[in-house]
């Protein structure tokens, strides 16, 4: 059935609405599909070696991100007069804020992620977990939408079980969270965590769940045409967090069965598919030890670790996020997506595992990360080399070592030898932690979950 | 009121660069040789659908030496260079040493450093900014200038043979008198 919106020729200029190595990252994918990346930059990051990745630049203001990165008028502005008829968001800064979307589209621009009126849906915690269960997956036990007042918190909390964990409903990366173990603590957080969620997210909405102990992070990578056409590409596990922030993400998940994963991943598909999704989205589960799938939230863009899905199913999603916001079928059926292998993912932030993780800017020295080590694969992705410096301004993601390889042991060894001959100076970095981590027989055994760093005692 | 945004001010050495403040196009409403002052409106931005009046900062004022080349809706960045000024003093000091290979035909007198017209008030209903028999120190505003809309204040300096105080004995240009560079347009003597 021809649908009225069938357009198969590429975008000839597309804008990246990022800074650093998801800036980078697309850049790349925009070329290999014959469109010119033109880029935008702070003055803090003007000159930097990563702006040689497009063909324009514009800045956009000065460092602090709420003056550049999050001026979406800026951003659509800097699209317009550069004659790109898309822009992508990249991860971050306004890559789930619907009403850039919906900025980019007034203007003509496409923007590269899905509808505006899904993310308006997904991206307040609240609703989608209710648009999540009418679409057939479970999510934890806890509050229906955000809760009024303490008492409310204190009924649902009794019902769903301590302990507890409040949530602000606009939250995400781990921040707005707090934690109860009983009726007494519960009193005692949810102003504060009230207060928590109105200075950083500008709503004092909140919401409670019962807080999984031994949980597993599992996410499914969903594409979705618009033409209603979807497919799964497995699973990332992402246990490896410190104060939820991830680490190491490998793909398949050493807790899942094959079994599990096709019906995991089905499951995620219909969801997907029941609220109108379109483009290159995650679905977040939690897995109990039990084996129970709890839907968390849906990522509803690019992430920063999904070049492990793309190592094991040899689908590039950028290509794909670009394809489909150009009007191209997803080109795929279930049945064609063949996952090989096992992939693994460690960041390299400049941080200081010493210091707490302290963040540590400043000037990288030497930067040289071999890829030829084995027996695996090795791909990096980063916006770094030796001489630039990281400002302070922005996240302290420095790269991406990704590997691949036949089997889960020969990609933790890949990765072994991969961090041990990487020369990082002038800036501390997580190479320690990610070598404690895959030394360790927890990791190694597969056997971890988010409560703590496997191998790791700070 | 249309929005407004202040040019970004960047000083090097002599020469005082206007930067964009925004990302859009510019466009250009004023012309080489033109003299900015503070509040002066300078061009407008179009980001999307606002049309953002640029205005020159406090403690700016100069002479535009330099213009963007495109002159309609130029695509700029932020922070694009669209306007290089000299400061006044120069252009100033260059009449003025013309003037000075003249003096001795003529008494003390102040000149109009660049043609245009020249006021007493800064409106028309405020008091003048001199008044004969005012004693004049170095940095004292006697007048403005217009040019284009653009109004420069003009300010006693003790350049040439004017000496570091004077007394005003007459005012030789009226209120909103045309005048070209040179002219005298306030007698002095030295105190």
């Amino acid at each position: 059935m021809f649908s009225g919106r069938l357009s198969v020729s590429m975008f000839r200029r597309l804008l990246v609405a990022n800074r650093g190595e998801v800036a980078v990252r697309i850049a790349r994918a925009a070329r290999e599909l014959g469109c010119t990346p033109i880029g935008v930059a702070s003055t803090a990051d003007r000159g930097s070696d990563w702006t040689r990745a497009f063909d324009e630049m514009v800045c956009v203001g000065p460092a602090p991100p709420a003056e550049s990165y999050l001026k979406a008028e800026r951003l659509v502005q800097a699209a317009l007069q550069t004659r790109s008829s898309a822009l992508h968001p990249g991860w971050g800064f306004l890559a789930e804020d619907r009403r850039f979307a919906q900025l980019c589209r007034q203007h003509g621009i496409a923007f590269i992620g899905p509808p505006a009126g899904v993310m308006a849906l997904l991206g307040a915690k609240s609703p989608a977990k209710r648009a999540m269960r009418a679409g057939g997956l479970e999510v934890v036990p806890g509050s229906d939408g955000p809760l009024r007042d303490v008492e409310a918190a204190l009924l649902c909390a009794e019902a769903s079980d301590y302990p507890v964990l409040l949530k602000a409903d606009y939250g995400g990366g781990g921040r707005g969270m707090r934690l109860a173990a009983n009726e007494a603590e519960l009193r005692e957080v949810f102003q504060a965590a009230q207060a928590e969620a109105r200075s950083a997210f500008g709503s004092d909405s909140v919401y409670l769940e019962r807080y999984v102990t031994a949980g597993r992070h599992i996410e499914v990578q969903l594409l979705v045409d618009g033409f209603g056409q979807a497919v799964h590409l497995g699973e990332r596990e992402c246990s490896v967090q410190r104060t939820h922030q991830k680490l190491i993400e490998e793909s398949p998940s050493p807790a899942l069965s094959d079994d599990e994963r096709a019906a995991l991943g089905k499951r995620a598909v219909q969801a997907a598919l029941s609220v109108g999704y379109e483009n290159a989205g995650t679905m977040e589960f939690l897995r109990t030890p039990e084996g129970k799938f709890y839907f968390m939230e849906v990522n509803a863009r690019l992430q920063v670790e999904h070049p492990v899905t793309e190592m094991v199913s040899g689908i590039d999603i950028v290509h794909k996020q670009i394809e489909i916001s150009a009007g191209r079928p997803l080109g795929l059926r279930q049945e064609d997506v063949r996952l090989q292998g096992h992939s693994i993912e460690c960041r390299i932030n400049a941080e200081d595992p010493e210091a707490n993780f302290r963040p540590a800017p400043g000037r990288i020295e030497t930067f040289d990360i071999p890829t030829d080590r084995g027996p695996g694969r090795v791909r990096i992705d980063t916006h770094m080399t030796a001489g630039e410096t990281i400002p302070p301004n922005y996240d302290s993601l420095i790269a991406k070592v990704i590997v691949h390889a036949d089997f889960r042991e020969s990609a933790i060894e890949t990765m072994q030898n991969t961090l041990a001959a990487a020369q990082i100076e002038g800036v501390p970095t997580t190479v320690p932690l990610h070598l404690a981590v895959l030394s360790c027989e927890a990791f190694r055994s597969g056997n971890y979950d988010t409560g703590s760093i496997p191998g790791w005692s700070s | 009121m249309p929005p407004s945004r202040e040019f970004i001010v960047e000083r090097q050495e002599q020469r005082i660069f206007l930067r964009a403040p925004e990302v859009g196009t510019f466009t250009c409403v004023v012309e080489e040789g033109a003299v900015l002052t503070p509040g002066s409106r300078a061009g407008v931005l179009h980001r999307l659908d606002v049309a953002f009046e640029l205005i020159v900062p406090a403690g700016v004022t100069g002479r535009i030496v330099s213009i963007p080349p495109e002159r309609v809706h130029a695509p700029v960045e932020y922070g694009a260079a669209l306007y290089e000024l000299a400061p006044l003093a120069t252009t100033v000091s260059d009449s003025q040493q013309k003037e000075s290979a003249v003096k001795t035909r003529s008494a003390l007198a102040l000149r109009a450093p660049y043609s245009g017209r020249f006021w007493h008030r800064p409106a028309p209903e405020d008091p003048a900014y001199v008044q004969i028999g005012d004693v004049l120190e170095p940095g004292r505003t006697v007048g403005l200038i217009e040019v284009m809309k653009t109004f420069t204040h003009l300010s006693y300096e003790a350049h040439g043979a004017l000496p570091q105080k004077a007394r005003i004995v007459k005012l030789l240009a009226d209120d909103g008198d045309e005048v070209d560079e040179g002219d005298p347009l306030i007698e002095v003597e030295n105190v």
